[in-house]
């Protein structure tokens, strides 16, 4: 049989951009399975929308004459010729320079991309599995409809960040069919970047309660210490804030939880030192929440406390179960960002298998949800309706984590 | 939780353990001394003194230590350890040169802390190993000791070993258990002794009087990535460790441990070392071009590092370790310590600074040529969370009185560290070590953090 062949559509291949990270993979292999994987698919041709300093694609073309760079993501499709000539496109528009909006949102075109990639299979009457890289757009009329355009022209469509598919601390996964009433994810970054990654790893755990995911129907969302102290205090969902034993447990399995008292290197920060890392001036990470709830009456809470803690953990409280589950959802050192390997992996099942190892539904939902928190903090914190977020969809029974 | 003891404690303490040394009991650990818990809370605390050359932060002193003031992280929660520091003896101050250094990296005083813990958190520093044992009394004292002597200011050997004053403050300690006729768990970290002599004679006294006794490092309880343990009972045909530093005594101890812990599983349990010899330099390429270890082993352990250094730090790519030459050219002062077991079992610890940044292992297991392979997980500083695995074993034992696992264990590591430095000091010639014929059962159960 003969080799897949690929095209990947970014905005910039530089180093630690996402492209370089999943490029790289692919041309230079990555450690999968206890071993060096160079994957049995062939990246033949790019289209790079940007070429910052330090830009890496021409550098790589020179290294691996197979891989053409292409002027237009046409060209790119059809390597130079008029029909569609590969096997699977990698969508990676994540870095480079792209406008904001006044809501905050970096404007990446991801939506433009994958439009002029439909466009393509239309014109050659055949369509090719394609990976998009983290949420689906920063806009969620175009995010459904890309998800449509993939029904309608049969093709697999698989997106999303590398937090679900990462290492877990310890390697658990949420039990299929777990009766799970709230969760918590306390992660780092900030909005419209970061976000996404925390809700898509509680969502890989939280879609794999009991009835499946039903999708969510509502969302306030909440930044600066005032409200995230406020939020702290609450004491539970129902008061404003979460469950301060859903907190605990992530604090617990953080590996990276900033000491509060000069010279202790570890201890578990009170509610008030918490508060002083975040009033710390040296701390200039503003903290955001989301908090929403599922239309079957789960309940989540999203963390963002970068100088609190520097890493993605997940708790979740389950009916009749006394402790929480809890995990760290691990992300290894930046110089090499193996975190990339599980994810890269999962674009390479879906190129030989011409299937998604996970659900397309789960990065709607948090491409939904990213769109719905940017929304309420631009509109002051209000708690916004989401009918539209009625997604429902069953997860895989076997776990997709990185475990082998 | 509570730090404080009162009178009344310390009373009915000193009765307790009056009745348990005329009980003729040499470990305090039976469920009779303990108060019964009622509603909740815990029965009196195991005492325990703490041993160490330097209390400073993130030092061994400092970061084990703390776990037992200031609880630790366990199975998703903060778990109150279930003893009590009572007393400690800390033999150096940081110097004035050590302090300098440190406080520029960490931005904060580097002095030493354990005065101000002892007064946060009631516990009394005494000036000699026995007054800490016997908190400043007549007699022991204390149900545990926990013994770290890593850092601090002490001379190195020609072969280029830190001599450690362990073996010296564990015979202090057992004079204490000798004279005071009775004994208690000790906990010994990392290697028993630079000296393999030393280090028997420490297990042969804790034999003699009956005494638990647990030691190493942190890496054989910490984490793994992926989750690995090698099926008990298991023919084993090759073993390789990697680690990425270049020393030998304090990084190798780590290494040889963390792959002692894997192999001790295998079939007839744990039989002894009779060669050991260690390659230095262009000798280290030459043995892997004559494959005096699995090439393909090597490469296994490789893909489990996620601290790549080489080209990946000039652009972040990936590569491939094991390709041809990619070693050499990255790693200026290799160093592999090649030693084979008494039941014909050889292993390798590679050292390859400038390669990778981890703890990785391979083990190639004869049935169907299977290999498994890890990383040990080092979590980060400041807060190094592997040494809350260690805490929590040290914790056990004191409570329980009974080791998780066998002190042969770093008694074996500790000589083969020995005859890794001699053979390297002898121009990298091979030695016969008949001395190393340690021989134990590793426990079934694993023993390191998974939940």
């Amino acid at each position: 049989m003969k080799r897949l062949r690929i095209a990947a559509v970014v905005t910039e291949v530089r180093r630690y951009s996402h492209a370089q990270h999943i490029l790289d993979r692919f041309l230079f292999g990555y450690s999968w399975d206890g071993r060096h994987h160079v994957p049995d698919i062939e990246l033949v041709s790019l289209y790079t929308d940007q070429r910052p300093d330090g830009e890496l694609s021409r550098d790589r073309a020179k290294m691996f004459p197979q891989m053409k760079i292409y002027p237009t993501i046409s060209e790119a499709l059809c390597r130079g010729g008029r029909r569609l000539d590969i096997d699977g496109v990698l969508l990676i528009g994540e870095h480079g320079k792209y406008p904001t909006n006044p809501k905050g949102q970096r404007l990446y075109p991801r939506y433009e991309f994958f439009q002029q990639i439909v466009e393509e299979f239309r014109k050659s009457g055949r369509s090719v599995p394609v990976f998009n890289d983290k949420h689906l757009s920063w806009n969620w009329d175009w995010a459904r409809e890309m998800v449509e355009t993939a029904r309608e022209l049969d093709f697999p469509l698989l997106a999303g960040s590398s937090l679900p598919v990462t290492r877990r601390v310890p390697q658990i996964d949420m039990p299929l069919g777990a009766k799970v009433e709230e969760a918590i994810c306390v992660a780092v970054g900030g909005v419209d970047g970061y976000d996404i990654h925390a809700l898509e790893a509680m969502q890989s755990m939280v879609e794999r309660r009991r009835g499946g995911e039903t999708g969510v129907e509502w969302i306030e969302a909440a930044t600066g210490v005032d409200a995230i102290v406020k939020a702290m205090k609450a004491g539970s969902f129902e008061k404003g804030g979460w469950d301060p034993a859903l907190f605990r447990a992530c604090l617990c399995r953080s590996h990276r939880l900033v000491p509060t008292r000069e010279g202790f290197n570890h201890t578990l920060p009170t509610d008030r030192q918490i508060e002083g890392l975040m009033r710390d001036p040296e701390n200039r990470n503003t903290p955001v929440l989301y908090r929403y709830q599922h239309r079957d009456g789960l309940r989540m809470n999203m963390l963002l406390i970068e100088g609190v803690v520097h890493d993605f953990t997940f708790a979740a409280r389950l009916t009749d179960h006394p402790k929480p589950l809890s995990v760290q959802m691990f992300l290894p050192p930046r110089e090499v960002c193996n975190f990339f390997n599980p994810l890269t992996h999962a674009t390479e099942e879906l190129f030989h298998d011409r299937r998604t190892p996970y659900p397309i539904e789960r990065t709607l939902l948090t491409t939904g949800l990213t769109a719905a928190g940017v929304e309420s903090l631009y509109r002051k914190g209000a708690r916004l309706k989401t009918p539209h977020l009625d997604i429902h969809y069953r997860p895989t029974r076997r776990s997709t984590f990185w475990s082998n | 939780m509570t730090h404080s003891h009162n009178d009344e404690t310390r009373r009915e303490f000193l009765e307790t353990t009056a009745a348990t040394a005329l009980a003729g009991s040499l470990v305090a650990t039976s469920s009779g001394d303990e108060k019964k818990p009622t509603q909740g809370k815990p029965g009196r605390k195991k005492r325990i003194a703490i041993i160490t050359t330097l209390w400073a932060y993130l030092r061994h002193g400092q970061h084990i230590g703390d776990r037992f003031l200031v609880g630790y992280p366990r199975e998703g929660d903060w778990h109150e350890p279930r003893v009590e520091v009572v007393s400690a003896f800390v033999a150096q101050k940081p110097t004035a040169s050590d302090r300098q250094v440190r406080e520029k990296e960490f931005g904060f005083p580097q002095g030493d802390l354990s005065a101000s813990r002892a007064r946060e958190f009631g516990f009394e520093l005494h000036k000699t190993i026995p007054d800490a044992l016997r908190c400043g009394g007549r007699r022991l004292a204390v149900d545990g000791v926990v013994l770290i002597a890593e850092h601090g200011e002490y001379p190195s050997n020609a072969k280029g070993q830190k001599l450690y004053p362990r073996s010296e403050f564990f015979s202090q300690i057992v004079d204490v258990f000798r004279s005071d006729g009775r004994s208690v768990p000790v906990f010994n970290d990392k290697h028993l002794s630079y000296s393999f002599a030393q280090a028997h004679e420490m297990v042969a006294a804790s034999r003699e009087l009956n005494f638990p006794m647990l030691a190493g490092s942190s890496l054989p309880v910490t984490w793994r990535m992926p989750e690995m343990e090698i099926p008990y009972g298991a023919e084993i045909e090759e073993a390789v460790v990697i680690c990425g530093s270049s020393s030998l005594d304090s990084s190798g101890f780590h290494a040889l441990e963390a792959l002692q812990c894997l192999v001790e599983r295998r079939k007839g349990g744990e039989t002894g070392i009779r060669r050991v010899q260690t390659l230095s330099g262009d000798d280290v390429w030459n043995a892997l071009e004559h494959k005096r270890w699995s090439p393909d082993l090597m490469a296994r352990a490789l893909s489990r590092a996620d601290l790549v250094k080489g080209v990946t730090l000039v652009d972040a790519r990936t590569q491939d370790l094991a390709a041809p030459g990619v070693l050499r050219s990255i790693v200026p002062e290799p160093q592999a310590v090649l030693f084979e077991y008494r039941d014909g079992l050889e292993a390798a610890l590679l050292l390859l600074d400038g390669a990778v940044g981890n703890f990785t292992a391979a083990v190639r297991l004869d049935r169907r040529d299977q290999v498994l392979s890890t990383k040990f997980l080092l979590p980060p500083e400041p807060n190094v969370a592997y040494s809350a695995c260690l805490a929590h074993h040290i914790e056990d034992m004191i409570v329980t009185g009974r080791p998780g696992y066998p002190v042969e264990r770093t008694l074996l590591v500790s000589g083969l560290l020995e005859a890794a430095h001699d053979s390297r000091a002898d121009g990298g010639r091979r030695l016969r070590t008949p001395q190393l014929d340690v021989t134990y059962t590793a426990p079934r159960a694993s023993q390191y953090c998974r939940n």
